[in-house]
């Protein structure tokens, strides 16, 4: 029997699986910061029961894609299991993992679900400098075979690179290995201010707003043209050139899923993201206890946001033309940095204070004088 | 239907038009907050609803000046036009009774 589809205002379109508490690397930049799981020790992870009532659950509420990450999602030891549920289920797949454990029979398995989506850390293109951000040796060849095991199974993974002082050089190397490898698209990701990358911020080991402006614009207008791969930068809506999006080899200008999108923790709990390992406010229920039709409907935080986006959204993000695209950028980090769901997301705050936020996306346009205009 | 061969659009002068580095642009309401993105081609287009020129003016422009023209260009003109009136950034001037 078809399941019935209610109709509903926000359906839950993606859920995003948190499936450990452990991962393998221990990467210096971490935004989750989980714990370092080696041959010696586990922790938990969510129960494949708890998954599959989860989805049960969630399919009449309008559910049609599931984001697997962790931790380490292939770390899970019923990952097979969770996969063929998600495959009976036709549910898309998207995920993230660090590669280390793709082995051909699960990079099969994850060819096998409905348009499967599979994004692979590679933070540069030699063992010294991955191995220094990812913390473990051995791990940039393992890494590399689990990309071609996702060839081999026909899928064209995105490479995912966090770009800091340390490997920023070696960009334009990794869109070259990841074109030799066969990959679809490189993305490269700002390192954000969370957990051991706020650490990290708070130590000077990250790049400067400025030169993450600059870089941003060489991605977007020099080393694009430069592969047929799709190149992906991290940066707000507003650093994106419209040529970028809409233009012939654009790739869209989507709006931010927040709305339709709940975290699942490795513990059972419901959150707005990830960001509930901690945040501890921003846990919405529990999977164990809490019927998941109630918590999406009735969240007190979703309500909110509901409400509130994106007209709500404060300082350079409540003055911004593609806020209702942009939604904040990132509720959950702009919460964990202030506790309020409406603040600003940082880094367009930075450029903006040093007068590098674009002015023609702006809804009032400050001029040399200082005088606003629109 | 072909382009009028009258009618001269006109943008709405309260519509704000902000030119970006690669010749793209925004469509601002300052109103509503709405913003639209433009081609280069539709700035192209844009500037010339200033209602003394018809959209067989503009056509004409837009051959003389962009490479690779179409053939169904009339057809994206009459569409381009017709859904900056619909989203109320262009209109035509009223007749006079």
């Amino acid at each position: 029997m078809a399941e019935k589809k209610e109709d509903r205002r926000f359906s839950l379109n993606q859920i995003y699986f948190y499936l450990t508490e452990g991962c393998n690397l221990r990467c210096r930049h971490c935004w989750i910061a989980p714990k370092y799981q080696s041959e010696n020790n586990s922790y938990p992870s969510l129960s494949s029961e708890l998954f599959r009532a989860i989805i049960k659950q969630a399919k009449p509420l309008g559910l049609s894609g599931v984001k697997l990450t962790g931790g380490e999602p292939l770390l899970h030891p019923q990952i097979h299991e969770i996969l063929e549920e998600i495959r009976v289920h036709d549910l898309r797949l998207t995920v993230e993992t660090n590669g280390v454990l793709c082995t051909e029979g699960l990079a099969q398995k994850m060819a096998a679900c409905k348009n499967p989506f599979v994004a692979v850390s590679l933070d540069a293109a030699d063992a010294e400098t991955h191995e220094w951000v990812r913390g473990v040796s051995g791990s940039f060849e393992a890494a590399k075979e689990g990309l071609r095991n996702l060839v081999e199974a026909d899928l064209r993974p995105q490479v995912i690179m966090t770009i800091m002082p340390g490997n920023k050089d070696q960009m334009e190397a990794v869109v070259h290995l990841a074109e030799l490898l066969g990959c679809g698209s490189v993305k490269f990701n700002i390192l954000q201010p969370i957990a051991r990358g706020e650490k990290m911020h708070e130590e000077g080991q990250t790049l400067g707003i400025e030169e993450l402006v600059e870089v941003g614009e060489w991605v977007e207008n020099v080393l694009s043209s430069s592969t047929n791969l799709r190149l992906y930068y991290s940066h707000p809506l507003a650093f994106r050139p419209l040529s970028r999006m809409f233009g012939d080899k654009g790739d869209g200008c989507g709006v931010c899923g927040i709305l339709g999108i709940l975290g699942v923790l490795a513990d059972g709990s419901y959150a707005l993201c990830g960001i509930g390992e901690t945040v501890p406010e921003l846990i919405l229920g529990h999977a164990a206890k809490d019927d998941l039709e109630d918590v999406w409907d009735r969240a007190p935080v979703l309500q909110e946001l509901r409400e509130g986006l994106p007209q709500r959204l404060e300082g350079i993000c409540g003055q911004c033309l593609m806020q209702s695209r942009c939604l904040g950028n990132c509720i959950a980090e702009n919460y964990y940095r202030s506790q309020s769901l409406w603040a600003p997301f940082w880094f367009c705050e930075e450029t903006h204070k040093r007068g590098l936020f674009p002015g023609s996306r702006l809804a009032l346009q400050r001029s040399r004088s200082g005088i606003a205009s629109q | 239907m072909g382009v009028a061969e009258k009618d001269k659009p006109i943008a709405n002068p309260l519509i704000v038009l902000r030119e970006e580095f690669d010749d793209w642009a925004i469509l601002f309401d300052p109103d509503t907050g709405n913003a639209v993105g433009l081609n280069p081609v539709g700035v192209f287009i844009w500037k010339l609803l200033d209602g003394s020129h018809t959209a067989e003016d503009i056509l004409k422009k837009l051959r003389e000046s962009c490479r690779n023209v179409p053939e169904e260009v009339e057809d994206h003109l009459q569409d381009f036009i017709q859904s900056l009136v619909e989203r109320g950034l262009a209109g035509y001037e009223a007749k006079k009774a």
